[in-house]
């Protein structure tokens, strides 16, 4: 049975409250599993299941701390994604010229391996101060719609 | 034995669930609401208490973080979610170690941690800047600081925390002036730079009061020296803060090209020079233009910030308030240069108060571990108060994290149990001393 796999990469913890509140929406409908990537296996990518990723962006465009071990796991054990179909939710603050680049790292790489992002690459920007929660809720029905 | 209690699950079960954990966290600043977060995970049903001096929640990320910052500030509004949704109670305008005792609490609460952070301002030691805060260290032999602090000195928590209406804070008597040095290197040095060149209507849009508001525009801010002993190199701050700099209207950055390229034998740090480099061009281009289209000199653009690298402030010089700040080249090599201010705001560090109501080292003992942040049977710190004034507010999460890890490897190994009464333990008539507020809740 496939399961929706949220993946988040995280520095001051907004991300995971994304991540917390899209498991709670989708719960009930469908097999919801959750992850920090720093407890994420590589291994553990599996074709049968899709996968939600949100990811913050760190200081000067870099991957927030929690992401980080995924990231070097991707690099040093290169595995073969293909198969694997994810969806990219950035957040950033566009006051920054490098608004939400810490998920286009992570987006980079998994495309690199084989994996395949579909739908919209959503982003939040919090140049207002405003959560991403909502957002990221309404982004994750419409492309969960379409897959 | 577990005291047991009976609950019900969606009202149709009712089942003997072992009892749950009562928790304060003294301090509702980043690593107190973060602790929160990481326990309630943990135990969903648990009782926490965050518990704060002032009646309003978040420090550091009310009063600490600077007011543009909205970014930074907004991760208050997850820690709201922790008081609207986690049922996490927050009892404000109570001061633990003061109405009510760490030894009080652990006698109510099976689980205490301490999260008050450090918030005193490290002073500069030099002659002309001894003040009435207490001392981060020992004096460097023959200083000479036993004349009167100067007035016109000015710590960057206290600055920070006036500007975001910290309530032990006041202007009264607050002069900046119109030459400021700012002293240090870091983040928070260049946090003063952007709040003392902002109008007073961006302060205002930022919620600043009318005051303090007044107290910045009464200079007018006209010139901003920003000196620290570090190279380019070695200085602190993050090349982002200095690229939002560029955005600032009507203000010239300048440097003295010498103290730009150093003969540092570390790699150089390319993102931050290239980003100061970048500052300083910009604004020498923007003055070409003025030159060629503007002299009119109400334009505006007649404030300059100079950048300073390699000086080490020695004295400070004045009658009753700063005149002139003295500094000493880092490598001994040029000899020393004079700049005359109007004040002196210090960014250097910040440590614990000897006042502070609640003091790390009183609960130290044999049985601390400060590595993990235990400090004695059920009672833990976590944040600044344990591993002292680095990081920043994820920094925090991160050892909430760990030290949230701890506190429930703990419980697991059975150093102890579930069983006090909680909140409602506490002896309250102390709280009920005519001369302070009653606690009340969010």
């Amino acid at each position: 049975m496939s399961t929706t796999v949220i993946l988040y990469g995280t520095e001051s913890g907004n991300a995971e409250l994304v991540a917390e509140d899209l498991a709670a929406e989708l719960e009930g409908e469908r097999e919801v599993s959750v992850y920090d990537m720093s407890d994420f296996d590589v291994a553990d990518f599996d074709a049968e299941n899709f996968y939600l990723v949100v990811c913050s962006t760190h200081g000067d465009g870099e991957l927030p701390g929690g992401a980080t071990p995924l990231f070097e796991a991707l690099n040093s054990e290169r595995p073969n994604l293909s198969g694997i179909r994810y969806a990219m939710f950035g957040l950033g603050n566009s006051t920054y010229e490098t608004y939400s680049q810490g998920s286009e790292i992570i987006d980079r790489r998994l495309t690199e391996l084989g994996a395949k992002r579909v739908g919209v690459y959503g982003r939040h920007d919090a140049c207002d101060g405003s959560l991403p929660n909502d957002g990221a809720v309404e982004w994750a029905r419409e492309l969960l719609v379409l897959v | 034995m577990h005291r047991s209690e009976l609950s019900t699950v969606n009202g149709e079960l009712a089942v003997f669930a072992p009892a749950t954990h009562s928790i304060a966290i003294v301090g509702s600043g980043p690593s107190g609401c973060y602790v929160a977060h990481f326990l309630r995970k943990r135990w969903p049903t648990s009782e926490i208490v965050i518990f704060d001096r002032l009646d309003l929640p978040y420090g550091l990320v009310r009063y600490g973080v600077a007011p543009d910052h909205t970014g930074t500030k907004a991760v208050a509004r997850q820690f709201d979610r922790l008081f609207e949704q986690s049922g996490v109670r927050f009892v404000g305008g109570t001061e633990i170690g003061r109405h009510i005792t760490v030894d009080q609490l652990r006698e109510a609460f099976d689980v205490t941690v301490l999260a008050t952070g450090l918030s005193a301002d490290r002073a500069l030691e030099i002659p002309g800047a001894t003040s009435n805060v207490p001392r981060a260290t020992t004096l460097p032999a023959g200083a000479d600081v036993t004349g009167a602090a100067l007035a016109g000195i000015y710590g960057s928590g206290r600055v920070t925390r006036l500007i975001n209406g910290h309530p032990d804070e006041s202007a009264n008597g607050v002069v900046f002036g119109s030459r400021i040095a700012i002293v240090g290197q870091g983040n928070v040095a260049v946090d003063l730079l952007r709040m003392f060149l902002m109008s007073p209507e961006e302060l205002r849009g930022h919620g600043v009061a009318d005051e303090v508001v007044n107290a910045i525009a009464a200079g007018p801010v006209r010139h901003i020296d920003i000196v620290g002993r570090s190279s380019l190199s070695r200085a602190k701050f993050d090349p982002a803060m200095i690229r939002e700099l560029a955005r600032i209207p009507n203000v010239r950055f300048l440097a003295d090209p010498s103290e730009l390229h150093d003969a540092d034998t570390e790699p150089r740090d390319s993102a931050k020079c290239d980003a100061l480099l970048n500052l300083l061009a910009a604004a020498s281009a923007a003055s070409a233009v003025d030159g060629a289209q503007n002299t009119d000199a109400a334009a505006g653009s007649d404030r300059t910030v100079r950048f300073h690298f390699g000086w080490v402030p020695e004295r400070i010089e004045g009658d009753d308030t700063v005149e002139a700040l003295i500094f000493r080249s880092a490598d001994g090599i040029q000899s020393s240069f004079r700049l005359a201010v109007d004040s002196v705001l210090t960014a250097i560090g910040f440590f614990e108060a000897e006042d502070a109501p609640v003091r790390r080292q009183a609960h130290e003992s044999h049985d601390s571990d400060l590595d993990i942040g235990r400090l004695g049977p059920g009672l833990f710190c976590v944040g600044w108060l344990r591993r002292g004034p680095q990081g920043t507010i994820p920094a925090n999460r991160t050892d909430a994290k760990m030290v949230a890890d701890v506190i429930g490897a703990a419980a697991d190994a059975g150093e102890f149990f579930p069983g006090k009464p909680g909140f409602s333990g506490l002896n309250l008539p102390t709280l009920n001393c005519p001369h302070r507020p009653r606690p009340h809740d969010l």
